[in-house]
């Protein structure tokens, strides 16, 4: 009995200790990129992925680090936080990476940050939007995306100047991102004066969200916000107008409300649905379009700001490695925080304020649905397309 | 005698490895192997031994997991604590579970776990005042090192391991054993199955408390998807002890590190030596692998064990076959 | 009161579906005894297979009925012939060997679908998927009312089979003692395979009439095989009556306990309930209706 189990552990550590490094190319920069490719959150981490080999391609084309060509380490965190720190652990201990980027759930870059500070190596947060992240005060960890608190930072303007709401119902998936989001529109619902009638969360993958909707439609909301995944919220909308609710608008919190297979799956019930956003194309950022164009050209697939926050964050490595004055960890730190860059995703620098460190600032936006297409509307100097408001849903739905 | 210069060789092995791998990560990976060893023979105890077959030890795991946490962020006292209170707050809800299902046979007790686990992960994500809901609990590691968690980890996988191996060797071993073999025939020698039922559980359930009570000390984070999942927690704590052996007192052990190491020997594609679309196959390779050894194995690495061996030294596969069937 | 009976309706509407996909797993439950954890798996198969219909040669959901439940029957019937019946003869300390197989045949499912569709959320969106008609101020969705009414026509016809016909009468003999009805002639390792491949058929319709106001994607089975297991424990093994009575009393108990309790709670609700029939109503609703 007992030698089996000999065995067994013997060949684990044989296997683990005696393989070696199957890349050992010295003279490049090697940096870990941990994003889920299997399990659930699979989607997102593609076009993150595909985003960061295409920029990666560029800057080496564009002459890589000073002379030296820059890799990415893929690893899968498969959207669990153990694995995910497995990964970090691999990536810096046995792949000794310079920094690590990627970081798409909030728990699994959580414990990717963890670990980074803990072996002081930086780690560059792309999506990872828990406000708990960069409110460590963890001088390792940097973030590019704005934290879930701020998203709906652009709807505050756009609800007390145009839609000027008095009740609302908030609708959100139960994870960890609709959980946080919820609770920061509750905020900035008590900041303007907003009613909030019902605050519900639900399991993600329902079929039927009638129960819900039907509670909601007894309420009547001048407004409902709902932070939902993609077929989550074809769903939810689809329904609504089976039930034909009629808020004065309805809005989605990011996510799901901004992805081309919203409005496939929905047609003329996801017409004139808002949601907020922290990228679209169109906005005067260098080189956005043209990522744009780029990605949806060679990879025939849609990207939207998961997949920017992907590019630009590789942006942000090489401008930091470039800089650096030793390609070691603590070198790499040195030039992220000196970082001041342009990017697609919108300029980044890393600066403190209110409870975090070393967070990137960005504005967020109001995007609709007009005519099948998603076109920015708020804030107005910036918006492809008027918005449209007040909405007929009688004869938007007919 | 021989048996016991392997185990000791065993050990040895084990607590001098952090001695000679100073790597993080094969230290992580042990330490998460040395947790399964844990929470496979705790299962093992249950199901192999008593024959109450559980798909619910999340249900546990989670528990002692968010004592851990909870002693942080409600009582506002160190998470270390949880290493005290996670096994026996795991182990009252097992007895409570026991009073419940115990009455229940066979498919019958295992469904009713899995509704158990599933009320209380929804529970813990709908309780968002109490446990944070699915923001999760998240504190902050008290060592840098791993060493600690190590030794921390092998020294409660020795433990359950000692007393397991104490209770089976005891009469209480016997008893559960008799259960398991013919339900009514145990109560009519006079066993009272309901206690003996309980007081497995409650063993059971104690030592996979305090590995979630580690689970959080270690990871710093959980959140209610983690801890009480069907599919990672209670599942892999099935597949742990089918692999390795359910009903032998090694193989648990040797099931959780074969599969933590093919988990990550197929997530990281070995190591970037095959094509990337392996990482992409490490949960079919799980399926395969369960499809395969409980046809031709039933008994597990541990408990077929002489047919391995069997097959190695004469090579036929028809014997593999025959037994099999 | 009209928000109660449009949850009511929501409730009874959605219990056909679950119905449906329970009905299979009662089927199995009833006759082999053991938890099929693979059911919603199978589920997931068949709704591939309308997808790809759909998809690529244009078939409408309602079409791939006469295509995918018998690609299941026949999928069943091997799954059941290679992999579960071999298990009865093998000597193993757990009792539960062939649950466990379904597992393994779960995860197998799941990641061969996988790895030939990827994780994508695919969806089938027909012209009628949100189509509604109103009676009162109440609406209801014409795919799920299709679905409601094919449920209650599955379930007298098996109801028929299992009561009137030869093979009905073996599947039910088999159920009941199955050393008795070998003794009486009949080929139970047959009838095993026959039960499970019309188990994964049924889920298949299921999956199929689920398609148009649903979508796929490879994980989606999970979900739907706790939800058959709780209608099959609160109907009562091997009834179909059970399976149609347990479906719709789930399915209201979810709408209602949703509205009125807690959306977020929906889940646990049946849950709760399941325990509930477990431990004070072993039987099931069968028990009380005793069909």
């Amino acid at each position: 009995m007992k030698r089996s189990f000999g065995c067994a552990f013997v060949l684990t550590l044989a296997v683990f200790l005696f393989i070696p490094n199957a890349a050992l190319c010295q003279d490049t920069v090697k940096v870990g990129i941990i994003l889920p490719a299997t399990g659930e959150k699979a989607k997102f981490g593609e076009i993150e992925k595909k985003s960061f080999e295409m920029a990666l391609e560029e800057i080496n084309a564009a002459g890589g680090i000073n002379g030296k060509k820059m890799e990415f380490l893929f690893e899968d965190d498969t959207g669990r936080p153990d694995v995910a720190r497995a990964a970090a652990e691999k990536l810096i201990t046995k792949d000794k990476v310079v920094m690590l980027g990627g970081g798409y759930g909030s728990s699994e870059t959580f414990a990717i940050s963890g670990v980074a500070q803990q072996n002081r190596v930086p780690f560059l947060v792309a999506t990872g939007s828990d406000n708990k992240i960069t409110e460590m005060k963890w001088e390792y960890v940097f973030r590019i995306n704005p934290p879930v608190s701020e998203y709906p930072q652009a709807l505050e303007s756009f609800l007390s100047e145009v839609v000027k709401p008095k009740t609302a119902a908030i609708l959100y998936e139960n994870t960890n991102f609709g959980s946080s989001g919820s609770k920061s529109f509750q905020e900035t619902c008590n900041k303007i004066g907003i009613k909030v009638l019902l605050t519900e969360g639900y399991q993600h993958g329902g079929v039927d969200f009638k129960p819900m909707l039907v509670k909601v439609k007894q309420a009547n909301p001048d407004l409902i916000y709902m932070i939902s995944y993609i077929m989550d919220a074809s769903l939810i909308m689809n329904q609504s107008m089976e039930l034909k609710l009629s808020p004065k608008v309805f809005i989605g919190g990011g996510a799901g409300f901004t992805m081309p297979e919203f409005i496939k799956n929905t047609a003329k019930a996801g017409e004139n649905v808002l949601s907020a956003t922290l990228w679209y194309q169109t906005l005067p950022y260098p080189g956005a379009a043209e990522y744009y164009d780029k990605f949806v050209k060679r990879y025939n697939m849609d990207t939207e700001y998961h997949g920017a926050e992907g590019y630009a964050s590789a942006q942000v490595i090489g401008d930091a490695l470039k800089r650096a004055k030793a390609l070691t960890p603590d070198g790499v730190r040195e030039a992220l925080l000196a970082t001041d860059v342009k990017t697609v995703f919108g300029p980044v620098k890393f600066v403190s304020y209110g409870k975090m460190t070393q967070q990137n600032k960005l504005p967020t936006y109001v995007v609709q649905w007009i005519n099948g297409k998603l076109e920015m509307v708020w804030p107005k100097d910036v918006s492809t397309k008027p918005y449209v408001f007040p909405i007929d849903w009688e004869k938007t739905w007919k | 005698m021989k048996s016991l210069y392997a185990k000791i060789a065993v050990l040895a092995l084990l607590a001098v490895f952090p001695l000679f791998v100073g790597s993080d990560y094969y230290r992580h990976l042990v330490i998460i192997a040395l947790m399964w060893v844990v929470i496979g023979a705790s299962w093992n105890l249950l199901a192999g031994y008593t024959g109450q077959v559980s798909f619910g030890h999340a249900i546990f795991f989670g528990v002692g997991a968010y004592t851990a946490g909870l002693c942080t962020t409600q009582l506002g006292i160190s998470a270390w604590w949880g290493m005290l209170l996670g096994g026996p707050a795991a182990m009252l809800v097992g007895i409570l579970i026991g009073f419940i299902c115990f009455r229940l046979r066979g498919a019958y007790f295992a469904l009713a776990t899995i509704a158990i686990a599933e009320i209380l992960r929804l529970i813990a994500i709908v309780w968002r005042d109490f446990t944070e809901g699915m923001q999760g609990i998240l504190i902050i590691q008290t060592f840098r090192s791993k060493v600690p968690y190590y030794y921390l980890a092998l020294g409660i996988a020795v433990i359950c391991m000692l007393l397991i191996y104490k209770i089976i060797k005891s009469k209480w071993g016997f008893y559960f054993i008799a259960i398991r073999e013919d339900q009514d025939a145990a109560e009519a020698l006079g066993i009272s199955t309901f206690r003996y039922k309980s007081l497995s559980l409650m063993v059971s359930s104690f030592f996979t408390g305090l590995a979630g009570a580690f689970y959080m000390n270690y990871m710093g984070f959980i959140d209610p998807e983690v801890v009480f999942s069907l599919h990672f927690i209670s599942i892999m704590a099935i597949l742990v002890s089918i692999i390795g052996g359910a009903g032998t007192m090694w193989g648990p052990s040797v099931g959780a590190f074969i599969m933590v190491m093919l988990q990550e020997l197929f997530r990281s594609s070995f190591f970037g030596y095959a094509p990337s679309w392996v990482s992409h196959a490490h949960a079919m390779a799980f399926g395969v692998l369960v499809i395969l050894v409980i046809r031709f194995m039933a008994n597990g690495v541990v408990g077929d064990w002489s047919k391995i061996t069997n097959l190695w030294s004469k090579g036929k596969p028809a014997a593999l076959v025959t037994n099999g069937n | 009161m009209e928000m109660f009976i449009q949850t009511l309706v929501a409730g009874i509407l959605i219990g056909g579906v679950y119905a449906l996909i329970g009905i299979g797993m009662t089927l199995i439950m009833g006759v082999m005894r053991i938890i099929n954890l693979a059911h919603g798996q199978l589920m997931m198969v068949a709704m591939y297979i309308t997808f790809v219909l759909y998809q690529f040669l244009n078939i409408d959901p309602y079409f791939a009925l006469l295509v995918a439940p018998p690609a299941l029957f026949l999928i069943g019937a091997a799954i059941q012939r290679y992999l579960l019946n071999p298990l009865i003869k093998i000597e193993s300390i757990i009792p539960e060997n062939q649950v466990l197989m379904t597992v393994g045949i779960g995860i197998v499912l799941t990641e061969t679908i996988r790895f030939m569709f990827s994780s994508d959320y695919k969806s089938v969106k027909t012209s009628y998927s949100t189509a509604t008609f109103n009676i009162g101020a109440i609406s209801w969705n014409v795919p799920m009312v299709v679905a409601f009414i094919l449920a209650v026509v599955l379930t007298a016809s098996l109801f028929f089979f299992l009561l009137k016909t030869d093979v009905g009468k073996s599947v039910r003999a088999t159920a009941q003692n199955k050393d008795a009805a070998m003794i009486m002639g009949i080929n139970a390792e047959w009838i095993t395979q026959l039960t499970y491949g019309l188990g994964a058929a049924m889920a298949a319709a299921g999956g199929t009439l689920l398609l148009p106001i649903y979508y796929l994607f490879p994980d989606v089975g999970g979900p739907f095989t706790l939800k058959a297991f709780i209608i099959t424990i609160l109907g009562g093994l091997g009834s179909a009556v059970g399976a149609i009575m347990g479906g719709l009393v789930l399915g209201v108990a979810e709408s209602l306990g949703a509205t009125y309790i807690s959306m977020a709670l929906k889940d646990a609700i049946g849950m709760v309930i399941f325990l509930l029939v477990l431990v004070f109503l072993p039987g099931g609703l069968k028990q009380l209706t005793k069909v």
